[in-house]
């Protein structure tokens, strides 16, 4: 009886799944994954940098989505949520290319990346990762992109400002999670190599924390002239505001992934983050595309964009270009050698960055700008200039 | 020295804020035996109210804590209305799944409403005091005041109002109170009446010097849990003792052994407390 009933469930559900599928076949869609953290602690940061996502396909679909081959496709995305573990990641991945058949997916954070990259080649689908870890790239897998910069190209300028302006004496109070741990590994030997020594090394749990009065008094007691900070923006500028309320005078180096502009929202304004190095935040780029991005991204939202969504909306953009001049939508292969042509070709409003290049790695390379608080106002340097200065 | 007393004030302004949270959690289990775990959101939900009214309604921030206060408590009691009284019978396995399914749900509708973003609330107490080397936010101070004339209210209505004597009657004796005329529905909603209160005026005391977001009710009820247990599930005292405990433990051994560590440090403390006193510091019910 209940077995007959499950039948006849399965068997609607069947029916109405195929008439589903049926309206979609009538016009072309190619599907492009995303996995990210879309609840939990960083559920902000994969929203974030879905919306470049969804920012870019409304404006492809829009424009009546994308010629392949002489057939116009509808781009669509697959979201799915991966709270941040690789291994969810993995396991979205298997969904987004044996359900919906992607080509590419998308993801935020380097420990997805990494779980993609066990089967990704053999199971035939683009990884466009959104993290700057350099391991990413360098480990040979064909079919990676590696969007934004290497986070390496920040540590000696960072040195360099901070330690010019503050003084030698280091005390590091970043976060404790990965990513931080890659920062600390490749920042505190340059700040030594550069001449530096670090007096005091409290590594907080930025995510974990309820207060960091404890952590931050801790490394204060040993009178540093600069502080490494760093983790999600706005426990960044609780970190900042606390170690000013309690008497630091000296300079931040900012770890990528927090924003200045950002950062001082929640630290107490830009007086209070004065001498911070960091990334520029978009809206003070002077890049030809980010000016026009801030303005797209201010009609929809009422807050500012940052930097993951713009950097996601320029991939976007760039891969499905990229399909139209591979002339295929299920050939990651062709997919991943247009880019380079695809590139060439993007137009500046859809490259905020100023992307010029892809190596053969699958790194995206920039000339990054480097921020610097300098009496309350933002000052914008290009990498390349500060290492002429040598 | 000074940075031994910034510890100490450190530790008061922690164990307060964990003692707030963690009375809630054991008032609601010495009356009916249910692990609210639901209660890490309704301490988010206080946030977002306080959050609302001050920022998006532009109410005098005292007026925002009172009226967090009120939302969190009607809205504690509808869910004892509406979730755990129906499940009065059930096996108490089903109190917990019910009360998970509460806390996903207030979060997912938090998120819907006002997005992950991190959200400010900014404090009308921005002063700063200074003694010599110690710094003392006048926000700090607040919070540490505000928590301990909570604490003792919250005393003296337990131990001088009928309606308190009603609720420590049924945390003691169920049967024992049915049997002198306590009405079980009334104490209930109460209870969580109070419970919902204090959790949404700690989120409301303690957000202006931290972030408002959906999450950031699963650290303070992780806290407040190890907090009870060490306590003695359903001890008032206990609460307030091991929120305490465990805010001493998080600043001195954050500040002299490591940040790091910090949290290891207060659950080995629960280990070697628990193994010399099973049943927690003060034995169980409230007395």
């Amino acid at each position: 009886m209940t077995f007959t009933k499950t039948i006849r469930r399965v068997a609607a559900a069947t029916a109405l799944a195929m008439g589903l599928a049926g309206g979609a076949h009538a016009a072309e869609t190619v599907n492009i994954g995303f996995t990210g953290p879309l609840s939990g602690g960083a559920a902000l940061y994969g929203e974030n940098t879905l919306e470049g996502l969804r920012m870019a396909v409304e404006e492809i679909n829009a424009d009546g989505g994308i010629d392949v081959d002489g057939t116009q496709y509808e781009i669509n995305i697959e979201s799915l949520d991966d709270m941040y573990s690789p291994s969810r990641a993995a396991v979205n991945g298997k969904r987004l290319v044996q359900q919906s058949n992607t080509p590419v997916v998308f993801t935020p954070h380097s420990g997805g990346t990494f779980a993609l990259q066990a089967f990704n080649e053999r199971d035939g689908f683009l990884i466009m990762s959104y993290t700057s870890i350099p391991s990413v790239t360098e480990k040979g897998n064909e079919l990676t992109v590696k969007i934004p910069p290497n986070f390496t190209d920040y540590v000696e300028p960072f040195t360099k400002i901070a330690m010019e302006r503050f003084g030698k004496k280091l005390g590091v109070a970043n976060a404790t999670h990965d990513y931080a741990k890659y920062w600390t590994k490749a920042f505190v030997p340059a700040w030594k190599e550069a001449g530096g020594e670090v007096v005091a090394s409290n590594p907080m749990d930025y995510n974990k924390s309820a207060d960091f009065y404890t952590g931050v008094s801790k490394v204060l007691s040993a009178d540093p002239d600069v502080l490494f900070v760093g983790g999600a923006s706005e426990p960044t500028g609780l970190v900042v505001r606390q170690a000013r309320e309690l008497g630091f005078e000296g300079g931040f180096v900012v770890m990528d992934q927090a924003k200045i502009d950002e950062v001082a929202n929640v630290a107490g304004g830009m007086d209070a983050v004065e001498g911070a190095v960091g990334v520029t935040p978009l809206a003070h780029s002077d890049n030809p595309g980010a000016a026009d991005f801030v303005e797209k991204y201010k009609q929809e939202h009422d807050n500012v964009a940052t930097s993951e969504t713009a950097y996601n909306y320029f991939a976007m953009h760039l891969v499905a270009r990229a399909i139209e001049q591979a002339g295929t939508v299920d050939d990651p292969i062709a997919i991943r050698k247009a880019i380079p042509e695809a590139l060439a070709d993007l137009p500046a409003e859809y490259n905020p960055y100023d992307v010029q290049e892809i190596s053969d790695d699958g790194d995206l390379i920039i000339d990054a700008e480097v921020a610097e608080v300098v009496d309350g106002e933002i000052e914008l340097r290009r990498i390349s200039d500060l290492k002429d200065d040598d | 020295m000074e940075l031994f007393i910034q510890q100490i004030l450190n530790g008061l302004t922690l164990g307060s804020i964990y003692g707030l949270v963690a009375l809630g959690l054991t008032l609601v289990y010495g009356i009916l035996h249910v692990p609210n775990f639901a209660h890490g959101a309704l301490y988010m939900v206080g946030a977002y109210v306080c959050y609302f009214a001050m920022v998006e309604l532009g109410l005098n921030y005292w007026v925002a804590m009172v009226a967090a206060a009120a939302v969190v408590a009607l809205l504690s009691v509808l869910c004892e209305r509406l979730v755990f009284h129906p499940l009065r019978h059930a096996p108490p396995i089903h109190d917990k799944i019910a009360a998970i399914g509460i806390l996903l749900f207030l979060e997912a509708v938090v998120q819907m409403h006002w997005g992950a973003d991190f959200r400010r609330i900014p404090t009308p107490y921005n002063e700063i005091l200074r003694l010599g080397e110690l710094t003392l936010p006048v926000q700090r101070l607040l919070i540490i005041g505000g928590a301990f004339a909570l604490m003792g209210a919250l005393h003296l209505y337990l131990k001088k109002t009928m309606t308190g004597l009603t609720i420590i009657a049924m945390a003691q004796n169920r049967e024992g109170a049915f049997l002198v005329g306590i009405d079980a529905n009334r104490v209930a909603m109460m209870t969580f009446a109070i419970a919902g209160a204090l959790a949404a005026i700690a989120a409301s005391l303690f957000a202006p010097i931290n972030l408002v977001y959906p999450a950031m009710g699963h650290l303070v009820l992780l806290k407040a849990f190890v907090i009870i247990i060490l306590g003695g599930m359903g001890s008032i005292p206990g609460a307030i003792i091991g929120g305490l405990i465990i805010g001493f433990a998080e600043a001195l051994g954050g500040f002299y052994i490591s940040s790091t560590y910090k949290d290891v440090i207060a659950f080995v403390l629960l280990v070697v407390i628990l193994s010399i006193k099973p049943t927690g510091l003060f034995t169980k019910g409230v007395r």
